[in-house]
């Protein structure tokens, strides 16, 4: 595969201590695009191995508007199926970079290691001296040992290790979609990390056309109706809760956008700091970076302050377990104080219940349109079936899935025209449907 | 004239760094390009952009603007250059995409208005 692709698909097999490589095959790619399209391909085809398999989509790290997305495809230890979890900010594109376009992680190590990833090499190693480490140690000490600071660092921390079904694949020092517990199948290999860095060259078959046409969709995108809102705060105020702002606004330090991505769908929060401070802050630790907004709502529902709030993030952060669903077994439980939360952290190990458990997309991402009309009516069933749709072609493609409810202008066709602009690949009019429709049962 | 930049209204997503990279290459590669999102201070949120110049370096931290001599550009901000692995120092001088019609090109990808030309 020689555009939009390293033309390499990594195997890493724990159990043997094995890495092997496959060349990234055009015909799987005509019939599969990429993302999803191609990672449960790959999970299929080593099931009995328990897969984590990593990817990103044909357009991710391009410049087409939103082509943030990486995704993890494994198996949901809450509900056994094969799910998905988006990887945001930086992740995606560093991994595209690294010249491979997916890993398949399977098999399980004797002791603790981890993967790093860079320059088309996959080095499995001794990770005796991280295990055991909260994920931002880790995360510090993987970037400080390699002389790289923007290193990004999928881990678990300790909830992971010890089998939790709480327990979250955390991006670098931050939260992530990965409402799943998929943390739990990283701590069953034994592995405690994959650090990854990017920094090859990404080919395109029709560079002047597809860069003309990404150029025109950026200007278009800054009259849009989202164009102006910023954070967790305006998109919560979208979903209907008005009072958030006020609430979260005084912490408020920056906005911070994913790769490529027109709104900014992350809030820095400054816990110990003064959040007007442009400076480099003295602190070490000035905050946590919001990356899950429906996970800062359940902690709010709780009846916790702004600040309380944050610090609960940070502390699920640093153990790499769910804040969502920690909120809701704080709730269940009558946790609803910070210190009572905190206190009740290391006996959260059984899954609360949660109304998605039978889904493959994760529920981080709202679940309707936001500000962009895409045409739907009210009908709830329609919203979800359109919203599955609508996810999946994200996934596929590698388009932000929150900036996807907010951009018609991103539709199935322009997708597949961009795909075909930046490979020379003649794809079928068909394809999508097809891939979705073995995607979604 | 030259690229300046509002770093308050940057929110970091590095269109300007992709598209300054296809300039050069005609492909996508981030290390090629002469405009580059500063994103080592991760956890304390301090981001800003560094853009190399024929004579200086253009670098837009949150608190400021400023524009250094390559010859006065000391170790602290050659040291910032680094977080992206490969020297500001090293790299191709901003022609202001100057072969481009409607360029220069990180100037119409950015979202906020971050990037102009002054």
């Amino acid at each position: 595969m020689e555009y939009l692709s390293s033309d390499k698909i990594g195997i890493i097999d724990f159990t043997t201590s094995e890495v092997s490589e496959e060349p990234l095959d055009e015909e799987l790619v005509r019939e599969n695009i990429g993302g999803i399209g191609i990672t449960t391909i790959l999970h299929e085809k080593y099931k009995e191995d328990d897969p984590v398999v990593l990817g990103t989509g044909l357009l991710t790290g391009t410049l087409v508007p939103g082509s943030a997305l990486g995704v993890i495809t494994a198996r949901s230890p809450i509900s056994g199926k094969v799910v998905h979890t988006p990887l945001t900010m930086y992740t995606g594109i560093e991994l595209k970079y690294s010249g491979f376009d997916y890993l398949v992680i399977k098999g399980k190590a004797q002791n603790p290691v981890y993967l790093w990833i860079h320059d088309g090499i996959a080095d499995v190693e001794d990770a005796g001296e991280l295990w055991g480490k909260d994920t931002w140690t880790c995360t510090d000490q993987i970037r400080k040992l390699m002389g790289d600071d923007v290193i990004q660092v999928l881990g678990i921390g300790g909830a992971g290790e010890a089998g939790s079904e709480l327990a979250q694949i955390t991006c670098n020092y931050w939260g992530s979609a990965d409402r799943w517990g998929l943390g739990k199948i990283f701590g069953e290999k034994k592995l405690k990390l994959v650090a990854v860095r990017g920094m090859g060259l990404i080919e395109i078959a029709e560079p002047e056309e597809f860069v003309s046409q990404a150029r025109s969709m950026i200007a278009e995108f800054r009259s849009a109706p989202f164009s102006g809102r910023q954070g967790v705060g305006d998109l919560l105020a979208e979903l209907g809760h008005e009072d958030f702002n006020s609430w979260m606004g005084p912490l408020v330090h920056r906005h911070k956008s994913c790769f490529n991505t027109p709104i900014p769908t992350n809030t820095f929060l400054f816990l110990d700091e003064e959040p007007q401070l442009m400076k480099e802050s003295e602190k070490d630790e000035p905050g946590v970076l919001v990356t899950d907004p429906l996970a800062l709502l359940a902690l709010k529902n709780l009846g916790l302050s702004a600040k309380d709030a944050g610090e609960a993030l940070k502390a699920c952060a640093k153990q790499g377990i769910d804040p969502y669903r920690v909120a809701l077994l704080a709730q269940e439980n009558g946790k609803t104080t910070l210190q009572d939360l905190l206190g009740f952290l290391p006996e959260m190990k059984a899954s609360p219940e949660v109304s998605y458990v039978q889904e493959i997309f994760s529920p981080w991402c709202p679940r309707r349109p936001l500000w962009g009309d895409f045409g739907i009516g009210s009908d709830e069933s329609e919203i979800s079936q359109w919203w599955n749709r609508r996810q999946a072609v994200a996934y596929i493609f590698g388009i932000h899935p929150i900036f996807a409810l907010m951009s018609p202008q991103l539709s199935e066709d322009k997708l597949l025209e961009l795909a075909a602009l930046g490979t020379d690949i003649e794809f079928d009019s068909n394809t999508i449907d097809k891939i979705v429709g073995r995607l979604i049962d | 004239m030259g690229i300046r930049i509002d770093p308050i209204k940057c929110t970091g997503c590095m269109a300007c760094e992709l598209v300054c990279s296809y300039h050069r290459d005609d492909a996508f590669a981030f290390l090629s390009a002469c405009i580059v999102v500063y994103r080592a201070k991760e956890k304390k949120d301090y981001f800003g952009v560094i853009v190399k110049e024929e004579e200086s370096l253009v670098i837009a931290r949150p608190e400021g603007l400023e524009i250094k001599g390559i010859g006065a550009v000391d170790e602290e901000a050659e040291g910032e250059g680094d977080s992206s692995a490969k020297p500001m120092l090293l790299r191709e001088a901003c022609d202001l995409c100057e072969d481009v019609e409607d360029g220069p090109l990180c100037v119409s990808v950015c979202p906020h208005g971050a990037v102009y030309t002054e």
